[in-house]
């Protein structure tokens, strides 16, 4: 009683503290330009946001088993080239996404092999894959390294035209993703499963967890969350490029650090790094309002991750006294 | 008791690491013939000598990613250290005051004293990585993913988002470009000179054995007596020293302080890494195996590209590689060790 006590405890601490961070930017920005918070900017924000919302809340669930995927930008990227080839050979929007998903779920498949299957350390099997997703993707590009242009005008009703409130399909299609996963983690044994593999992986196989099939599903998820948000980045842009996803990996890693996920795995939740997602957006879109240049980005992600681990780390032994 | 014993040294004189080490060698020599009679023009002293002057980056990088992982732990801020040093040892030295351009005109100092100064930068970033991995415990991947990015952006900034390739003293682009006999050049001396110092330093030194026993069984060193603490800030220290060297050298051969100098240098030392051998694990590994590591993988990107093959070939080869190479290493070590 008195750890379940502690342990929501804690869980509210990270929610307000995660929070609190979010509306201190949201203040930051729109004190210095009340452009930040009207109604363009905002809806523009929540547009951008839908590839990392996917990618980093399916992430979650995997941290949380103590497990890395480094090759989401890659499956992001090669998606991208895919889906706008399928589109270009006209199969028609449905079948080029069915097509799509099913190739996000069968590299998260791989993923899951050479983890689980062949034991291969998840960062270099995951760098690997991401090698050779990229590798694949500008292969397939015209001139090996060419964006893949001219996509029929209809293509930015999923991920651009708006659809309902200003906020494109996608947004929608996102966020009932996102509810299936906070599901998944929270009332379903795969996020319970997850948090003992995490926790210890030796006792989650000793009391008869399947370890193999989990992590396998979570890769899975993840392949399958980074293929809609090559096709999503695909809309928005009306461009399929073998490198669009490049950096997501770090940005998701960022965004579920942010919301207090624990790096070593056990303890984490997807809802919060929803606002770890938004906070990494309105970071982005604020230094774009207030004009900074563009090569300030990678400073200022590099110190909100330093600065979210160290928190973390800190916040964590002050509950623990 | 007596056939166990007699199973596990019978026919093998020869430890793990030296078995390892022998196999890579094998399988470069065996890509080295297959390239010289498949590849046009591959067997050619002008070609090798370039492919041994393209590997001395990376082998100086990978001498400090290597001795890391020995012990257990990752260091990804190695490609962003490479950007950072490539353009502050140009914006150190370049001109003051010379271009009206900001990209023009830089701190005007000597050269030599542009190279320590970058280098004690480099070494602040390892000394970062080391306090977020030994003193907070932050998983090594994530810290050292967080610095790199930190060191990344610190060379955007300072080149904002280009390069510093104008006033720079004739003497930036010696180490690079300087050649002593065919393509040769100096980097390659430092390259020698700096594998020598690893390689005494693993086999010779008290340290160098303690890496060993840290990766096999940290609580194991820990308990007889070993600081690993300190031991590994030192490497982190020492990595991203080296790295600082690499990007010192890459901007040399480039003539110019770019920021994108060093891009997936992460990835690729990791590669090459584990290719000669090294075990993700920790606790077995050596330099001579990032040394084999980088040839083969120099030669298979070298063949691809002579071969005709579009350059993102070489990322397929580099995806393809480093799967096989741990299947069949870890294969090789299974069946030997039965």
């Amino acid at each position: 009683m008195n750890l379940v006590k502690k342990i929501s405890w804690k869980s509210t601490i990270k929610n307000l503290y995660v929070l609190s961070v979010l509306i201190l930017i949201v203040a930051i920005f729109s004190s210095v330009s009340i452009k930040f918070i009207e109604g363009p900017n905002i809806i523009n924000i929540m547009r951008q946001s839908v590839p990392l919302l996917l990618v980093g809340t399916a992430v979650t669930l995997l941290m949380i088993s103590g497990n890395i995927d480094l090759s989401v930008g890659g499956i992001l990227g090669l998606t991208s080239v895919i889906f706008s080839l399928l589109v270009k050979a006209q199969l028609g929007y449905l079948v080029s996404t069915l097509l799509t998903l099913a190739l996000g779920i069968f590299l998260g498949y791989i993923n899951g092999f050479l983890v689980v299957r062949l034991r291969i350390v998840p960062v270099i099997a995951t760098l690997a894959t991401m090698s050779l997703c990229i590798g694949f993707g500008k292969l397939l590009s015209p001139g090996g390294i060419g964006l893949i242009k001219g996509l029929p005008d209809s293509i930015i009703r999923f991920a651009r035209s708006p659809f309902l409130l200003g906020l494109p399909i996608s947004f929608y299609v996102t966020v009932l993703i996102i509810a299936v996963l906070v599901v998944l983690q929270k009332k379903t044994v795969l996020g319970k499963y997850a948090v003992a593999i995490g926790g210890n992986k030796t006792a989650a196989e000793l009391s008869g967890i399947n370890v193999v099939k989990t992590v396998w599903l979570l890769y899975i998820i993840v392949g399958f969350c980074s293929a809609l948000a090559g096709i999503a980045r695909t809309s928005l842009l009306s461009l399929g490029d073998p490198v669009t996803g490049s950096g997501i990996e770090l940005d998701a890693m960022i965004a579920v650090v942010l919301g207090g996920t624990s790096f070593s795995g056990g303890d984490g939740s997807v809802a919060r790094t929803i606002i770890g997602v938004l906070i990494i957006m309105c970071l982005t879109a604020g230094m774009q309002v207030i004009g900074m240049e563009p090569y300030f980005q990678s400073l200022v992600k590099g110190l909100v991750l330093i600065v979210a681990v160290v928190t973390d780390v800190l916040v964590k032994e002050r509950i623990e006294d | 008791m007596q056939s166990l014993e007699k199973r596990n040294t019978a026919g093998s004189k020869i430890s793990n690491l030296t078995f390892v080490n022998l196999a890579m060698l094998c399988v470069l020599a065996v890509i080295f013939i297959i390239a010289s009679l498949v590849v046009p023009r591959f067997f050619n002293i002008n070609n090798i000598s370039n492919l041994i002057a393209q590997q001395a980056e990376i082998i100086i990088l990978s001498i400090g990613v290597t001795f890391l992982l020995i012990s257990g732990y990752f260091d990804m801020s190695v490609g962003g250290i490479i950007s950072m040093a490539a353009v502050l040892s140009a914006f150190f030295c370049q001109a003051q005051g010379a271009a009206a351009s900001d990209l023009g005109s830089g701190l005007g100092l000597s050269y030599g004293m542009a190279i320590v100064l970058t280098l004690i930068c480099c070494m602040v970033i390892g000394a970062l990585n080391a306090f977020l991995v030994v003193k907070l415990k932050v998983n090594s991947v994530i810290a050292t993913l967080g610095t790199m990015a930190l060191a990344r952006g610190i060379a955007m900034i300072v080149a904002k988002g280009a390069q510093r390739i104008t006033g720079l003293p004739p003497e930036f682009k010696a180490i690079g470009q300087f050649t002593i006999i065919g393509t040769i050049n100096l980097a390659v001396v430092i390259m020698l000179v700096l594998l020598v110092a690893a390689l005494v330093i693993e086999n010779m030194t008290v340290f160098g054995r303690r890496i060993y026993l840290i990766g096999a069984n940290r609580v194991a060193a820990h308990l007889s007596g070993i600081k690993v603490g300190k031991q590994i800030s030192l490497l982190y220290v020492v990595s991203a020293f080296l790295a600082g060297v690499a990007g010192i050298v890459m901007a040399s051969r480039f003539n110019a302080g770019n920021c994108a100098l060093g891009t997936g240098y992460e990835f690729d030392a990791l590669v090459v890494t584990v290719l000669g051998g090294t075990s993700i694990f920790g606790g077995f590994g050596s330099v001579t195996c990032a040394v084999v590591g980088a040839f083969i993988l120099g030669i298979l990107s070298t063949s691809v590209n002579m071969l005709g093959f579009q350059p993102s070939m070489q990322m397929l080869v580099k995806g393809f590689v480093i799967i096989t190479a741990i299947l069949a290493l870890r294969f090789a070590l299974d069946k030997r060790n039965v």
